[in-house]
């Protein structure tokens, strides 16, 4: 195949690599912006997830139907190799880009070493033991999970302030630059910058797991597909045996060139290895002597070249997987009936959830109030970036249903509206030693005007009490009716107590799912 | 120039601006009275009220910027009575650009998610389409406005209200938990920013506070739907009653009396009205306020 035909093949699997990027970020926004119960396939990717469909059955130990769509990628492996990674992958792009770049600024070490890649597949095994003794990780890592996440909570708040802020900047003083910055300003008010900035508990983390694997394509190309991504080491078992194959002819004047961008540090005249080839057919473009070929041919017993990862390194990856699942099963958080988290409406029993739940942030992202946020260690150990409602920063929106309709793994069943306005995700208390009406004899009800439960679940009394400076005085002392309380926690939201909300929601009386 | 000379001279060239308006029968209306109008639509009932009052070029002049300022506090659809009647709002809408408003600007500083308030309320889509502009408050145009108060004096306001030329305060008549009832009064709290919350500690005096400290054009009070119990934010449709009327004045405390009245409550036995009364807003007592009574 010639050098330009290889350029132009490019050319189409970049447009692709786009076209597949912005779907993905096109649904992620649909999913923040569009109307209750009306979402389609915003999550789409996850259910062409083979990775979570095998995690999620392994930890449940059942099948999940809709999932099943993911063996259509999975099937396709055996026929395309690491197409997805290298064409379909909205992550895979963006790694792509950062390769890119530091091609461009010409900032990268020369590594020419497989050792690295073996990184994965070590991962993959262990996550994939963890999760058949229930410890539900691989969303850590999974690379659906992984942006969404990570564009929920670190990237398009952060962008939102960074543009809010420099506009509004541009925007306050008169002048020609006013001019200018002002109606775009007042425009992007209207379209993306909506409303109120969004806040949560772990951006750093988060957003600095996103660098940090962005910025090592400086070190090597693609460093998180070839090295981390635990769905490009599953896809790579099964590439091995895939038809498609690159071939050098008779042209090759073994020159190497085809090295020269391979992500993999590898080439079709030396090291190829096909578990690790994305298919970016970089090496035919790179060529002088048009002396690669791609094939579809049965490969020949013997001839599939793959990473090696040694049988030691297995067993190795086999036992982290069982520590793994054991140390963190065997904390305290097991046993403890105490719990100071609560979970969004429709959430199965804590044990299946940690099993479901798969740390994608979909929830985070489509929460209209901002209260769904992911837990570091409040939930255990296990439980590190599943969600968890803060509602000091929102509350659950007596109205909608969004976070029960978007959960790829049903770790957050489905609710309708109406049945969701019924669900108790936990109980109000109030703390009489900060609440005005009984610490400081003031009258104070705004929990109470809050509460959006018809019957109000947050009612007060009057009574006769000695304030601060001894006098009798009438206060209308608030109270919560535990069996009418939903636990929706806007009354510890609109609290107007500085210190410490007054009134706060527990998980105590809460329900849970059964999960079918 | 003297005052008496100013007002005079002023008065003699708006009113040759607006001649047409000389044409019309002029409708003497003692200072805070009140109009009460009752009929099938809060579209009709509300334009009869503001005919009733005089008409709106009344209130409003040509090339005036007219911020009209609804209930919009709540997440939820006209029926359950949370938040103003989207045709109340419109009728308003209507009037005020017929008057010659240069613009008419709709806003509220919401309790829920102003998103999901202005959208489910109905008064984004019908102010809209009457051609009002429907702005989100934005915390970056937040100033310190001195309300003069007993308790409150200088408070973040939305610059927004006090930049416009008039204010048209259209509350929806509700009971609220803490104070009562929720009027025109209590209506003034969504100009505010900051922690609101605080306000509730000693609210009734907080509630006169900020009414009387902010200049108000004309107050319309939808009472089409009325929430009787569980307010401000209700939600059960049990709780709602027909009283399929509108209560427009020039005075918010009459206003807020009359309301009372129409609630069945007695306004005398109202905190925030009390403190009102206390700092000469208006009268407490119904008798002494002309209420007129119209049917549509």
């Amino acid at each position: 195949m010639t050098a330009e035909k290889g350029k132009s093949i490019q050319r189409v699997r970049v447009a692709a690599q786009i076209f597949f990027l912005i779907l993905f970020f096109f649904l992620l926004f649909k999913t923040g912006a569009a109307p209750a119960a009306r979402f389609g396939f915003s999550t789409a990717f996850f259910y062409i997830d083979p990775l979570i469909l095998l995690a999620s059955m392994l930890a449940a130990q059942k099948l999940i139907p809709i999932f099943l769509l993911a063996l259509v990628p999975f099937l396709l492996t055996f026929i395309l190799g690491r197409f997805f990674c290298g064409w379909a992958c909205p992550f895979g792009a963006i790694h792509q880009f950062f390769t890119w770049l530091a091609r461009k600024t010409g900032r990268r070490k020369v590594a020419v070493d497989h050792r690295p890649l073996r990184i994965k597949y070590i991962l993959l095994i262990a996550f994939l033991v963890a999760s058949l003794f229930g410890t539900q990780l691989v969303g850590w890592l999974d690379p659906f999970s992984f942006l969404t996440r990570s564009s929920a909570v670190s990237v398009l708040p952060g962008m939102n302030f960074l543009l809010q802020h420099g506009l509004q900047v541009g925007a306050g003083d008169a002048g020609i630059v006013a001019r200018v910055v002002k109606p775009l300003y007042e425009f992007s008010r209207k379209t993306v910058l909506t409303g109120k900035q969004r806040t949560f508990t772990q951006p750093l983390l988060i957003g600095f797991a996103l660098v940090l694997v962005l910025y090592l394509n400086f070190y090597r190309r693609r460093f998180f597909c070839n090295s981390i991504c635990p769905l490009g080491a599953f896809y790579g078992i099964f590439a091995r045996y895939s038809l498609i194959h690159l071939k050098t002819t008779g042209e090759c004047k073994g020159c190497n060139a085809c090295a020269n961008h391979c992500t993999y540090y590898g080439s079709p005249y030396q090291d190829y290895l096909k578990s690790e080839c994305l298919l970016c057919f970089n090496c035919i473009a790179d060529c002088p002597h048009s002396a690669i070929t791609v094939e579809m041919t049965r490969p020949a017993e013997g001839s599939r070249p793959a990473v090696d990862v040694g049988r030691r390194r297995m067993f190795a990856s086999l036992g982290s997987g069982l520590a793994l699942a054991a140390f963190p099963a065997i904390s305290v958080f097991q046993k403890s009936r105490f719990h100071g988290f609560i979970r969004p409406p429709g959430s199965v029993r804590e044990k299946d959830f940690l099993k479901k739940c798969i740390r994608c942030g979909e929830c985070m992202q489509v929460c209209p109030t901002n209260a769904i946020h992911p837990a570091l260690l409040q939930t255990g150990m296990q439980g590190i970036w599943s969600p968890i409602l803060v509602p000091v920063n929102g509350y659950c929106e007596y109205e909608c249903n969004k976070c029960t309709q978007v959960c790829p793994t049903k770790a957050i069943g489905k609710l309708a509206v109406e049945e969701k306005k019924k669900f108790k995700i936990g109980t109000a208390v109030v703390n009489r030693s900060l609440c005005y009406t009984y610490a400081d004899g003031y009258n104070c009800a705004v929990c109470e005007e809050h509460c959006p439960v018809p019957e109000k679940a947050i009612r007060f009394r009057s009574v006769d009490v000695y304030n601060f400076r001894g006098k009798l005085k009438k206060v209308n002392q608030i109270y919560v009716v535990p069996d009418l309380c939903i636990g929706c926690g806007i009354c510890e939201n609109v609290c107007p107590r500085i210190d410490s909300p007054a009134i706060a929601v527990g998980a105590e009386e809460e329900q849970r799912e059964t999960g079918e | 120039m003297e005052r008496r000379t100013l007002i005079k001279n002023g008065i003699a060239v708006s009113s040759a601006l607006i001649l047409p308006s000389w044409l019309k029968p002029e409708i003497k209306m003692a200072p805070g009275s009140v109009v009460r109008v009752t009929g099938d639509s809060p579209y009709d009932i509300t334009r009869r009220a503001i005919a009733e009052m005089g008409g709106m070029d009344k209130f409003v002049s040509r090339r005036d910027v007219v911020m009209i300022k609804p209930n919009i506090g709540w997440n939820r659809v006209p029926e359950q009575a949370g938040t103003t009647n989207p045709e109340v709002v419109r009728a308003l809408v209507e009037l005020a650009y017929t008057a010659g408003a240069k613009k008419v600007i709709v806003m509220d500083n919401t309790l829920h998610k102003a998103e999901d308030a202005y959208s489910r309320s109905g008064i984004q889509s019908a102010a809209g389409k009457a051609g009002a502009e429907v702005r989100f408050v934005d915390d970056n145009r937040l100033v310190a406005h001195d309300f003069k108060g007993k308790n409150i004096q200088k408070w973040p306001v939305f610059k927004d209200f006090l930049e416009a030329d008039k204010f048209i305060n259209a509350p929806i008549l509700k009971h609220h938990g803490s104070a009562g009832l929720t009027v025109a009064m209590k209506n003034v709290f969504g100009i505010l920013g900051g922690n609101r919350g605080k306000l509730h500690r000693d609210m009734a005096v907080s509630i006169a506070d900020m009414a009387n400290g902010f200049r108000q054009h004309l107050i319309v009070v939808d009472a089409y739907r009325v929430l009787m119990r569980n307010g401000p934010v209700g939600g059960r449709l049990s709780d709602v009653e027909f009283k399929k009327t509108v209560i427009a004045s020039t005075n918010v405390m009459h206003a807020d009396v009359a309301a009372a009245v129409l609630f069945g409550l007695d306004p005398r036995e109202l905190e925030f009205l009390q403190a009102g009364f206390e700092r000469k807003m208006g009268e407490i007592d119904p008798a002494k306020i002309v209420i007129r009574s119209v049917t549509a």
